[in-house]
């Protein structure tokens, strides 16, 4: 028999993806351990720091049909550790893979599960193997080599199937490899790092590159170079980092002030996004034209990333003033601060006021060494002048910013991170110091990085910061499925044992950021919003959070469910890979859900869902926020004021919107739509921005612009239709992006209507 | 509440089999069930056994159930992953529907295509274009795959 004769088989250990991640911080040294019978065992080298490690090592063994092949795979760091840093392990009998009874070449190529050991441990992600075996007899079968993991034969992969079949398996199979592929791959290989593959509502296959929060059509090339890869990465930030720095509040920021230059700044703002963006190949941000002002100067960061200096105030900016200047020839704002400056009396003590060498003024606030371009005194002035706004966010935040409980402390708050390690080491700088300290005026500094905080700093610290705590690798929070980039607390971040802590920090640095009027770049589903504002969510929250859900739900109070389905006050929950049930009240497991009680049944569900799930994550979250805003002071806002507060308003482009618009029942030059645009570009930008939460949910903006729009279930451009009576308000439909637009008789009651609408909806998720 | 509600499904399949198909779960996994169709007489598929995929969500029947073809078909709204473009499988679900009725949908499906909202538009070209060149593909197909 020679099925029981050893012969020689070659085991390709071409690599693993997806490995479990024990530590927040660290990616595994993998390497994997090579067992037949027992009894021979190799190794592969160590990857370094990887959770997709690529060995490819060939070794050889002696082996028979019934040899059983293991592969083990650990993290050489904790090699010496208890559990040995144990990373999975996939055992096969050869026999199943290769027939050596029929002593001929064959290869092939298997794709397989890491499986747990005995301790239960847990482990994900898999394994890429090629077996091979030079036979005697003649060349067999398709001995494809070495080609990316193509998927195994079918019967390896779907035991289920042709177990139940009883070996009547269909023959046209699709081949099983297709449904095999994880979102991380295809037939064509790998996708690049931190892309995925995802399918729209028409089962159309579409690209989210989670690096620069991007969607296309366009699978990204394959021979795409990693330097090109991490070139486009940098853009994609920069753009973002633009974008974010120019957010802004009302009554905060000089650019904010009039309605006119507001306009006009915003479509510069955006093409200098677009030159950032078409500034392909090196990476830097876009550089102004001639000679620098006197006495700045150009730097370089240890990164080679350039910033400016100005001798003259001392201040550091990452933005050119080349740039600058082009911004403020075109909407004049020194005119504006200027002309109520003599008669606003004296200015308070301790400040002072300046000039740049460009004649621009700045005041020096000698009781907490800062400098701004807002004047002191200008706010409540300038309440006169500008048109009032009907909810006034204005108002409120100076109110907000106005109370003792969020004055700067004197003294200052020395933070010091290293931008590689940036959330680890934010987290050892802001929980060793107490809350109080943290109120002191903050002074960031970059390990080995020149420049002072005159703000800039802290800005890019608070980016870089949002990005990475955030980042739902960390598994702290998670995109709802509402769209890509609206965030919500993971409820399965217990995975991390230190999570709560991990939570509380968070919390500060969000109070931190509203306090030290930084913003964050980040944005959350509104009910997460309405939860620190201590609102109760309803039914309307959920579809933002679960659109699909939502509309479940709704079906039950719409409809008579009497017999129909099966339903206790209890819900079952997936906590990594087992589920479990919870009940929604006592014994409601026991309790039946019928037409009377249906009502009781939907608000139970949904709070749970959405709060009692996540509850002691966001009562840490809430322990640190409070340690800085008190809640009876944000209360003042409403939720989506709360989002705005925290990530700042940004310039919209309108002309891009406009560009990236579909109409349903209308065309783009019917009246009504001519009046909608007309009335969108003469708002302000708080206006702008609080349409777009009504339309769509959240005012964040794709950073590559509208077309790249998500809807809850895969692009969705932003769409008018034609629909209601010209009495009554638009509506909007926030899954779809979409605004129910009545064919209004004339401009005046357009503006009114959307005006009210836009004002006075509060709440998401707007049916 | 899935466990239960896809026990009871289980339960009335075995009771009251809809005509022409079947499904039932693949292993001892509940949540994971695999599915026939036989091609409806009246159709080009007539004859073939296609065989599909069911996976339930936790949150079933709040949300819907992803189902697939296995068996390599030659239909409009059919891909060639076994991706299936119906509505109720995407926002017209509701969680009154079944699987059972979910199964006979997708056979009417087979009976009558809807090329007008295509998933692959070369075949929905076909089928308006060239109805009997639609047809001998299909039959072609069912023949080599699904026989």
């Amino acid at each position: 028999m020679s099925a029981l004769q050893p012969m020689k088989i070659t085991v390709q250990v071409v690599g693993a993806d997806g490995l479990y991640k024990r530590d927040v911080f660290r990616s595994p040294d993998p390497f994997a351990v090579i067992t037949v019978d027992g009894a021979q065992t190799k190794s592969t080298s160590t990857a370094k720091r990887t959770l997709h490690p690529f060995w490819n090592e060939s070794f050889e063994f002696n082996c028979t049909q019934n040899s059983i092949l293991a592969i083990q795979i650990f993290d050489q760091k904790k090699f010496k550790k208890k559990d040995q840093g144990f990373l999975g392990v996939i055992n096969l009998r050869i026999g199943d893979v290769i027939d050596l009874e029929n002593d001929i070449s064959q290869s092939e190529t298997l794709t397989r599960p890491l499986k747990k050991s005995n301790d239960n441990l847990i482990v994900s992600g898999e394994v890429f193997i090629t077996l091979s075996h030079k036979g005697r007899g003649r060349q067999g079968g398709a001995a494809s080599h070495m080609s990316p993991p193509n998927g195994p034969p079918a019967e390896l992969l779907t035991p289920g199937p042709s177990a139940n079949d009883a070996g009547s398996n269909p023959p046209g199979l699709i081949s099983a490899s297709n449904r095999q592929y994880s979102s991380f791959e295809d037939q064509y290989g790998r996708l690049p790092p931190g892309w995925e593959r995802r399918t729209d509502n028409f089962g159309r296959t579409y690209y989210v590159d989670h690096n620069s929060r991007t969607t296309t059509w366009t699978r990204p090339a394959l021979d795409q170079s990693e330097a090109d890869r991490t070139n486009q990465r940098v853009n994609a930030t920069e753009a973002e980092r633009r974008q974010h720095m120019d957010r802004s509040l009302p009554g905060e920021n000089s650019s904010s002030t009039t309605v006119g230059n507001l306009s006009s700044s915003g479509s510069v703002n955006a093409s200098n996004n677009q030159t950032a963006l078409s500034m392909a190949s090196n990476g830097y941000t876009t550089f102004g034209l001639g000679e620098l002002p006197p006495g700045w100067e150009q730097r370089l960061t240890a990164e080679g990333r350039p910033y400016f200096v100005d001798h003259n105030t001392r201040t550091t900016t990452w933005v050119d003033p080349r740039r600058q200047q082009y911004i403020r020839s075109v909407g004049p704002n020194t005119t504006v601060q200027q002309q109520p400056v003599s008669q606003l009396g004296p200015l308070p003590s301790g400040w002072e006021m300046r000039l740049t060498n460009t004649a621009r003024v700045y005041f020096v606030d000698h009781n907490t060494k800062t400098t701004t371009w807002d004047d002191p005194r200008l706010p409540s002035s300038l309440d006169q002048n500008v048109p009032q706004y009907k909810r006034d966010f204005r108002r409120k935040v100076i109110y907000f910013r106005s109370q003792p409980a969020l004055r700067i402390l004197p003294g200052q708050c020395h933070i010091k991170v290293r931008r590689s390690h940036i959330f680890e080491d934010s987290y050892q700088e802001i929980m060793r110091q107490s809350p109080e300290d943290l109120k002191k005026r903050l002074m960031i500094k970059f390990d080995g990085e020149e420049g002072l905080d005159y703000g800039g700093v802290s800005r890019e610290f608070f980016f870089l910061l949002s990005h990475d705590m955030f980042n739902p690798f960390y598994c702290l929070f998670e995109y709802s499925t509402h769209d890509n980039y609206t965030l919500q607390i993971n409820p399965n971040s217990g995975i991390n044992p230190e999570h709560l802590n991990y939570f509380k920090f968070i919390g500060r640095v969000v109070g931190l950021g509203i306090f030290h009027r930084r913003f964050l770049d980040a944005f959350f589903v509104g009910a997460l919003y309405k939860m620190i504002l201590h609102k109760k969510v309803i039914l309307q929250d959920m579809e933002g959070v679960d659109a699909e859900f939502y509309r479940s739900l709704k079906w039950i109070l719409e409809n008579d469910i009497t017999d129909v389905l099966d339903l206790t006050f209890s819900a079952e929950d997936e906590r990594f890979g087992e589920i479990v049930t919870v009940d929604l009240k006592e014994g409601g497991r026991d309790i039946e859900v019928t037409e009377e009680n249906k009502m009781e049944y939907v608000e139970l569900i949904t709070e749970w869902k959405i709060h009692r799930r996540v509850e002691q994550q966001f009562k840490a979250f809430m322990d640190g926020f409070n340690e800085l805003i008190p809640q009876e002071l944000i209360n003042v806002f409403d939720e989506r004021e709360l989002e705005l507060l925290i990530g700042g308003i940004a310039d919209v482009d309108v002309e891009d919107w406009k560009k990236h618009t579909d109409y349903r029942g209308y065309q783009e030059s019917d009246e009504v739509i001519q009046w909608f645009w007309k009335c969108v570009t003469e708002w302000d930008k708080e206006q702008k921005a609080r349409l777009l939460q009504f339309t769509t949910g959240t005012s964040r903006i794709p950073v590559n612009g509208f077309k790249d729009l998500q809807g809850s279930d895969g692009p969705r451009r932003f769409t008018i239709e034609k629909a209601g009576e010209s009495n009554q308000l638009p509506k909007s439909h926030t899954c779809f992006n979409r605004v129910d637009l009545p064919p209004y008789k004339d401009y005046g009651s357009l503006k009114q209507k959307l005006t009210l609408a836009v004002e006075e909806t509060v709440g998401f998720g707007q049916e | 509440m899935s466990s239960k509600r896809i026990n009871k499904e289980l339960i009335d399949l075995g009771r009251d089999p809809p005509t022409s198909c079947s499904a039932g779960p693949v292993g001892d996994d509940l949540y994971h069930w695999q599915a026939s169709i036989m091609g409806p007489p009246d159709s080009p598929y007539a004859g073939g056994v296609f065989f599909l995929s069911i996976h339930f969500p936790t949150d079933y029947p709040f949300k819907p159930p992803k189902i697939q073809f296995t068996t390599k078909i030659y239909h409009p709204n059919i891909n060639a992953s076994g991706n299936i473009c119906l509505d109720i499988l995407k926002d017209q679900w509701s969680p009154a529907l079944t699987i059972s009725k979910v199964l006979l949908s997708i056979c009417s499906l087979l009976t009558d295509a809807n090329p007008d909202d295509p998933l692959v538009p070369e075949i929905a070209h076909i089928y308006k274009s060239d109805r009997a060149k639609y047809e001998a593909t299909a039959k072609e197909w069912t023949k080599k795959y699904a026989v």
